[in-house]
């Protein structure tokens, strides 16, 4: 029974993100969550395990507060957690990332299939995913909207640009899916109580063979701010829904629109 | 050689970025795996072209040998379009050579030798400015950026024989048939929220559409989940982005993730019943109403201007 790994990403929740007046953004109060597109990618492997007998599991990197994450992973569905408890994933690049999630995959051997989602909810950098395949140099397929499993053989339908390409190719690879992909269940109560009976193991960084000074970001961030759109704000009163909407024609009238 | 490389899959976006590329007074380097796009790209600004001629059709299989050739060539830069086939390249390309990579960006600007660059995070509500200031590569999107015509007579086209990644295998492709109208061109849009009830009320949005001139686009959720539109008209970070003089939103609360795709319209109006909807903090003009009494109310307004 091979592994078959699912990435995740415990994020700040955007909706809890504070800009301030001078537009720093502060992301300290904001709640945890796992990144809305990396239940696709749990859900992808606890559907991919059923279908072949192997063993889903979840793989994610970060600080200690990824910890409470791992319940939360565990109630969709795979029968064990691995975790990479490092402060340093606060402040990294997509580049260590990646480099960290191929290591903590090679310690876990016998891996088979590892999905990830195009992209994480905060940085929406799209490139964990092909940057694992790249640095375990097994093949790589994005953009997945559908998968097949016969064998040692996967074939994935990719939604592209302007085409469906279908694909197959040989166990290992890593396959980044679509939001399309699944539909995530909502774990039941029972799932939920079984998480946390399941077992998690963590890594520290000298586990997997890597040092924090190999981590650092290769890109230096030198702002991070709040963006601002400026609009005009106006909503629009009138005594009747019918004054409103005259009121509403004038103004698109007025901007030269209609 | 180093120098700034440039690549996508979409020649448009590829002339783009050999003109974005020329912008850093350094060479420029345009490489494409179609023979028949090397004289063209070297009419936008490149310095040399380089058709890569290797046994695959998918640029995504040539990661491993452009990483190896960029690191021999000591690149400075390498520009990808942001495509879908681009993206897995550069994300790949950057692994393989270990260096960084900045995704997606809204700007560029090329400054003491340094490349500065803005992207949006947190679904659009943060702006994160990175400074380039050793090998990295960088995905841009189309639209962006121009392309200017620049004739250079001395550019040089080289064909090189590659090795490409031989490991997976094209079972079939078939090209999407675009369902819906084209939103990035439209110059009017009405956007169809969760508020919406039932399927068959789509009939007023389309109302609506039919005496503004307008493409009728929704939100991720009713095309996603709903699937009461075709996913080609969602307007979102992970969906299409428009710029029309007119963005009408009914029922759409305006999660970022919605918001950021419609930031270019002129003119935003939004129409919710919830007057807390974040929409209305992106919006122009808005009417908090029921869009069931607003919608029908507009059409008549506007049949009688």
């Amino acid at each position: 029974m091979a592994k078959i790994i699912a990435c995740y990403k415990w994020v700040a929740d955007e909706t809890d993100l504070r800009v301030n007046q001078d537009l720093s953004v502060d992301v300290s109060k904001a709640k945890g969550k796992i990144s809305e597109y990396d239940k696709n990618a749990i859900e992808a492997v606890v559907q991919f395990a059923r279908d072949t007998g192997d063993t889903p599991v979840t793989l994610t990197f970060g600080s200690g507060k990824a910890k409470q994450s791992l319940k939360d992973a565990l109630s969709r569905g795979p029968a064990q957690g691995f975790w990479v408890n490092s402060d340093t994933a606060e402040k990294i690049d997509g580049a260590a990332t990646s480099k960290v999630l191929a290591a903590a995959i090679e310690k876990m051997g016998d891996y088979k299939l590892i999905v990830c989602a195009e992209g994480a909810s905060d940085t929406f950098a799209r490139q964990v995913g092909p940057g694992i395949a790249a640095r375990l140099d097994i093949p790589c397929v994005t953009s997945a909207a559908g998968l097949e499993v016969q064998g040692n053989i996967i074939t994935v339908t990719r939604k592209l640009d302007d085409c469906i390409e279908v694909v197959a190719t040989e166990l290992p690879a890593v396959v980044c899916v679509l939001p399309e992909f699944n539909r995530p269940p909502l774990p039941g109560l029972k799932a939920v109580l079984d998480a946390g009976k399941k077992p998690v193991q963590e890594f520290k960084l000298e586990d997997i063979g890597l040092t924090a000074a190999e981590l650092t970001s290769k890109t230096e961030v030198a702002d991070f701010k709040g963006y601002v759109m400026s609009r005009k704000n106006i909503i629009i009163a009138g005594d009747s829904m019918a004054d409103k909407v005259r009121e509403l024609a004038a103004n698109l009238r007025k901007e030269g629109i209609i | 050689m180093s120098g700034i490389y440039v690549y996508s899959d979409n020649l448009a976006l590829s002339l783009a970025l050999s003109t974005l590329g020329g912008q850093s007074g350094k060479e420029v380097c345009a490489i494409t795996l179609e023979q028949t796009q090397a004289s063209e790209l070297a009419q936008y600004g490149a310095d040399r072209v380089l058709v890569l001629n290797g046994n695959s059709s998918r640029p995504e299989d040539y990661a491993k040998a452009l990483a190896q050739l960029l690191k021999e060539a000591d690149a400075e830069l390498f520009l990808v379009g942001s495509t879908a086939r681009g993206r897995e390249l550069a994300a790949k390309t950057a692994a393989y050579m270990d260096c960084g990579m900045v995704s997606d960006v809204s700007s560029l600007e090329f400054t003491e030798g340094k490349t500065i660059t803005t992207r949006l995070m947190y679904g659009g509500s943060v702006v994160q400015t990175d400074i380039i200031a050793s090998m990295a590569v960088v995905t841009v999107p189309a639209g962006k950026y121009e392309a200017v015509r620049s004739e250079n007579k001395n550019c040089t086209i080289t064909t090189l024989e590659v090795e490409a990644d031989p490991r997976i295998n094209i079972v079939s492709t078939s090209t999407i048939v675009k369902e819906g109208v084209d939103l990035s061109a439209a110059d009017k849009v009405v956007c169809v929220g969760m508020g919406l009830d039932k399927e068959e009320d789509l009939k007023m949005a389309h109302d609506l559409a039919a005496v503004l001139g307008a493409a009728v686009a929704c939100t991720r959720g009713i095309a996603e989940e709903r699937h009461w539109l075709p996913v080609q008209t969602y307007i979102g970070i992970s969906g299409a982005n428009v710029k029309p003089s007119l963005y009408l939103s009914m029922g759409v609360s305006g999660q970022i993730q919605h918001v950021v795709g419609i930031r270019d319209s002129r003119v935003i109006v939004a129409v919710d019943i919830n007057e807390k909807a974040p929409i209305f903090k992106a919006a122009d003009y808005g009417i908090v109403g029921d869009m069931y009494e607003v919608i029908p109310l507009l059409v008549e307004v506007l049949k009688n201007i």
